[in-house]
């Protein structure tokens, strides 16, 4: 166990002073907001890969039969307030989680946590890209770049999501 | 001299500078979680738990990038890298893989 000196005394050492209540309670938002958005970045994403209407009424033709500009909105606000939620959890895994990780010697578990937290940076330093590529004056120039980092997102989006539930399944936060 | 931010050269410079500073170990700032500790800079502080580097990383890359975006003219990266600019947040994340290979070896 990683020993830390007693510098306040009322924080026991590898424990955050933040209360568990609330930090389950943003985990579960940080859970519920992550499905909205790979709802949103999904339904866009199929949208944009079907770019002919089929309009034969199956459930697939359905789904990908959205107007896709509408939800870029949507999905930088989900996007941005998932990382925000993740960013205030953070220091609870680190400490609450990632030392167990690291005495169990999961350092697969760890290396997959360190790729979620940095693709999702990535994808946040992406988002003002992906919002001017989806501005109608920019439809036909940036064609190609729209659909590479719409779907960047996703593959982010859901790669992020799977390894969250996975490390939680793992070592919950609470 | 006008301002405008350019998103083109945000994501450019975002990405570039990303990967240098995760690469170099150059975070703007380090958190100490246990006791709420901030540390400018790239020294380590001993003796007040593990460190985390993601929010210095996040500021170092953004801020960079965003006076980047305003400072520098987009017409050239616009005009000679257009459909390809995706490739750089690819490229960024590939980096980062490498970089973490350690975990997984």
């Amino acid at each position: 166990m990683a020993e830390f000196p007693d510098r306040h005394a009322s924080t026991p050492p590898g424990k955050s002073a933040v209360s568990p209540w609330l930090v389950t309670t943003l985990l579960i938002l940080h859970a519920l907001v992550g499905v909205a958005l790979l709802g949103g970045i999904t339904h866009q994403a199929v949208s944009l890969l079907r770019a002919r209407p089929d309009r034969n009424g199956s459930f697939l033709a359905r789904y990908a039969g959205v107007s896709p500009p509408p939800f870029t909105i949507a999905v930088i606000a989900l996007y941005v307030a998932n990382v925000v939620l993740g960013a205030l959890i953070y220091p609870s895994y680190r400490l609450n989680v990632r030392i167990p990780f690291e005495e169990m010697s999961l350092g697969w578990a760890i290396g997959l946590f360190e790729l979620k937290e940095h693709f999702a940076g990535i994808g946040l330093g992406a988002l003002p890209f992906y919002a001017y590529t989806w501005r109608p004056d920019s439809l036909a120039a940036h064609r190609r770049d729209r659909l590479g980092i719409t779907l960047l997102l996703g593959v982010i989006v859901w790669w992020d999501f799977v390894v969250g539930h996975v490390l939680n399944n793992l070592r919950g936060l609470g | 001299m006008k301002l405008r931010f350019s998103a083109t050269l945000f994501l450019v410079a975002f990405c570039v500078l990303y990967a240098l500073v995760f690469a170099l170990d150059a975070p703007l700032f380090r958190y100490y979680p246990l006791h709420g500790d901030f540390n400018w800079g790239n020294g380590v502080l001993k003796g007040v738990g593990p460190a985390m580097t993601w929010y210095g990383l996040m500021a170092n890359a953004g801020l960079g990038a965003f006076v980047l975006a305003l400072l520098i003219p987009d017409r050239w990266i616009e005009r000679a890298l257009r459909n390809f600019l995706w490739l750089f947040p690819v490229a960024t994340m590939l980096v980062c893989v490498f970089l973490l290979r350690k975990f997984f070896a």
